[in-house]
């Protein structure tokens, strides 16, 4: 069948399309170039609409055992938000943790078509991915965690060179079916279980006497040297606390030049000037992320209302426990891995500290320069429920609107904050890029993101509207692998995405010694640590694309 | 005008939910619009009339005749005027109370009263697990008003409860009043094991000694004056707590749960 979408403004970064009118041809699930003499079985004319690829969220928490715990911890959030089955969905609930279903429908009538979930735990990766093989509609993928799992820090203590840690790395990536690596408050998590209640980054665990900056170098080192494209996916140290922002440039200027991601960045540029001794460090991370090309980043914007917060740091989510509202909140051990925190959280416009917050973050995406090294999260449901990315965007994209919102928070605040003063607005081509390009090259995902010949046709197509939220809240069109999913806004049909996972080689010798650990320390066996790809695709609705490394030939 | 009355014309197969015949959601309705309304039983809505034949008009004094155990949240957010039940009530009864009144001549299944804000619950039978006790997962049970069981309640009477009366004539189970943050729980009969569990502050009065855990302190005996005021205040009741010869100001007084804030009181009468 092939299927042309004609006339429509299309706004493909990965091509350097910005705003041409053209047509696109779509063939058994991909783009093709026009075809010469093929009859269009079906058209779409979309002649005045604005043309995208589908939007891909290169950081969400949607699988893994602490949604679950989120779940379970707020009936009340569920209760509030049940969603109904329909002759073509499923029933669910919704808000801040949403039903895997649900999830699913949410993201794509946004025109979402990829979501990755960026903390899998080694030992829980297994449910997270039958999790995450329950979201239809979308693509997904995980970014396993490492760096205050027992293993590594004993071959930090033992002094293991560093082919030897790149095995390990290139094991876990393939036994947990992952497509980056994520360390979470490096050895922090572990330090916890020591009695340490913080860890700074040049810190020694007292355990294992390994400090962050150590943990950071070495798996830095190891996923860019197994040519893993996605480079160390960073949840820094001290998250939250004030002052934390010269712990983010000392970390930055730690890494020595290789790449690196840094996340939910906003929860890391805290200074500790002024009355209330908190303040903004977001011009002196822009700044950095500006000059540092090896650093890309994503912002984690908090926006008010109810949500949950769910973590791995259980360090740092202890530490926030009593501001949980409603007052409630679980924090708990993973086996030899790492941990979990999950807090409920309201952030408030009249609350100093969450009016800053939200500040600090819009700074951020507005005083980084390169689109390409930044990219639009709520680290949901941690800052937002992913649903309010509609009203981030209007908040990038509109000045006036965003100044509206800035003169309606807690006015010490206001004063505390150069938003006002910041004129920028994001363009079309640069919330593409941001959303989509952008991401799938920070993912090396090798064919999505773009619109050029050859690409998946995961295609969103939007009625242009001065009112950005409005605009992104309802696409017209939502195509997924060519099917057409969604229609104003709506879910017309589902389907099942495919999971994103990379295949780094190791020396099968690495299980020598990973065998005796599985044995004496952990719950499961080595050989079901191990995740086939018959687990995600023997129902059939699962698939798995295998992306390229790099120094690979594509 | 005389009450609205629903009589039910057999146990229907299926639980139903009774939420939408409340006084405030049916007045300046018709009969025969009443008659119209849905109720979810199981997978079907059902015709109001379906299930049960009406008489009657008056809509703030409601009576539901042969009423059965699977009739579930009957008088749910009532704000105001009378159900009056003439057989079981399933499980929610008098969800979210608001104010009026509610009485059973049977017996009521899990979460009677559960978060009720204020008003009045009579339940002539027994009551089931959760009385007075706030949705799983939530944070406030009942925060007002009185509920009044003649026969026995089930474990967890006034879990999480904030304020407001249970009055029991008969035996409660076991975790009466667990992670209890305030409010009165008066047992005439026996209580089973942990009681007060992770209460933190309220009062659980009681004519027979308990089995206490080892997290409540015995503070000694106390003749404590507010109590004649208490009993003074049961005295409209149509109960056993208005007979003035089961009234007691002398009381052995135990503090705990010493495991949460410590703040609660258990009084056994001496």
């Amino acid at each position: 069948m092939l299927i042309k979408l004609t006339g429509g403004i299309v706004y493909d970064p990965a091509s350097g399309i910005d705003g041409q009118q053209q047509d696109i041809y779509i063939r058994d699930g991909r783009i093709i170039a026009k075809p010469a003499d093929a009859v269009v079985d079906k058209e779409y004319d979309l002649k005045g609409k604005v043309v995208m690829s589908g939007a891909i969220d290169m950081h969400t928490h949607i699988g893994g055992g602490k949604g679950n715990i989120a779940r379970t911890l707020l009936p009340e959030d569920h209760r509030q938000d049940p969603v109904y089955r329909s002759d073509i969905t499923r029933s669910g609930c919704g808000h801040a943790m949403p039903s895997t279903f649900v999830t699913g429908y949410r993201y794509a009538e946004m025109g979402y078509t990829a979501g990755f979930e960026p903390a899998v735990l080694p030992n829980n990766a297994r449910q997270a991915h039958m999790e995450m093989g329950d979201i239809p509609i979308l693509d997904k993928g995980g970014y396993v965690m490492l760096g205050s799992d027992d293993y590594l820090l004993r071959m930090l203590t033992a002094k293991k060179d560093q082919k030897a840690i790149n095995d390990y790395v290139a094991w876990t990536m393939t036994g947990a079916k992952a497509i980056g690596v994520k360390v979470v408050n490096p050895g922090g998590i572990n330090a916890f279980k020591f009695n340490q209640r913080k860890l700074d980054l040049d810190e020694q665990n007292s355990h294992y006497g390994v400090t962050p900056r150590e943990i950071l170098r070495v798996l830095a080192t190891a996923v860019k040297e197994i040519g893993v494209a996605h480079p160390l996916h960073v949840h820094g140290c001290n998250l939250g606390v004030p002052g934390n922002v010269q712990t983010t440039l000392d970390t930055i200027q730690g890494i020595g030049g290789l790449p690196m991601h840094l996340t939910h960045i906003q929860f890391h540029s805290y200074g500790t000037e002024g009355d209330f001794k908190f303040s903004s460090g977001a011009a002196q991370i822009a700044e950095a992320i500006n000059r540092n090309k090896n650093i890309t980043i994503d912002v984690g914007q908090i926006l008010f209302g109810q949500t949950v917060t769910a973590s791995g740091d259980n360090m740092r989510q202890h530490a926030n426990h009593k501001h949980a509202s409603p007052n409630k909140w679980v924090t708990m051990d993973i086996e030899c891995d790492a941990g979990c925190g999950v807090v409920p959280f309201k952030y408030k416009d009249q609350n100093f500290v969450n009016a800053l917050q939200w500040a600090i973050g819009l700074e951020t995406f507005l005083l980084v320069n390169d689109p390409w090294r930044i990219f639009l999260t709520t680290d949901h449901p941690n800052g937002a429920p992913f649903t309010s990315y509609p009203h981030l965007i209007r908040l990038l994209m509109d000045r006036s609107f965003r100044n509206d919102m800035l003169a309606t928070i807690h006015p010490e605040a206001q004063k505390m904050t150069t938003l006002a003063s910041i004129e920028r607005e994001y363009t079309l081509q640069e919330i593409a890029i941001m959303t989509r390009a952008g991401a799938a090259k920070l993912i090396g995902l090798k064919d999505r993101g773009g619109l050029s010949a050859g690409n998946w046709a995961d295609i969103t197509v939007y009625t242009d509207n001065a009112d950005r939220q409005k605009m992104f809240e309802k696409p017209d069109y939502v195509f997924k692998d060519g099917q057409l999913v969604v229609v104003d806004g709506k879910v017309v049909s589902t389907k099942w995405g495919t999971t994103h996972v990379v295949k780094p080689e190791f020396d099968a010798s690495v299980e020598k010694g990973l065998k005796d650990y599985f044995d004496r320390y952990l719950t499961m066996k080595l050989g079901n640590f191990k995740i086939s790809d018959d687990e995600i695709t023997e129902d059939g609705r699962g698939s798995i694309s295998v992306h390229p490394l790099q120094g690979d030939v594509a | 005008m005389s009450a609205l009355t629903f009589t039910l014309k057999s146990k229907p197969a299926q639980r139903v939910d009774m939420s939408p015949l409340v006084c405030q959601h049916l007045s300046g309705l018709s009969i025969a619009e009443i008659s119209a309304l849905t109720l979810q039983s199981g997978k079907l809505k059902l015709r109001v009339d379906e299930l049960f034949t009406l008489t009657g008009s008056d809509t703030q004094d409601i009576v539901i005749n042969n009423s059965a155990d699977n009739l579930d949240f009957i008088g749910q957010d009532l704000d105001g005027g009378s159900i009056t039940v003439n057989g079981d009530a399933g499980a929610y009864l008098a969800f979210g109370l608001k104010s009026g009144e509610i009485k059973v001549s049977g017996n009521a299944g899990l979460y009677a009263a559960c978060e009720m804000k204020k008003g009045y619950l009579e339940i002539a039978g027994n009551a089931g697990d959760f009385l007075g006790a706030a949705l799983p997962g939530n944070k406030m049970g009942m925060k007002g008003g009185t509920i009044l069981v003649k026969g026995n309640v089930g474990e967890r009477a006034g879990d999480h409860m904030r304020r407001g009366n249970i009055l029991i004539e008969g035996n409660a189970g076991d975790y009466c009043g667990s992670r209890m943050t305030a409010g009165t729980i008066a047992v005439m009969g026996q209580t089973g094991r942990y009681l007060g569990y992770a209460m933190r502050r309220g009062t659980l009065l009681l004519w027979n000694q308990p089995k206490l855990s080892a997290s409540f302190n015995d503070c000694g005996a106390h003749t404590l004056a507010f109590l004649p005021i208490l009993f003074g205040s049961f005295k409209t009741l149509n109960s056993r707590f208005a007979d003035a010869s089961i009234a007691f100001n002398r009381v052995q007084r135990y503090a705990g749960d010493m495991s949460e804030m410590g703040r609660g009181e258990v009084l056994v009468k001496l």
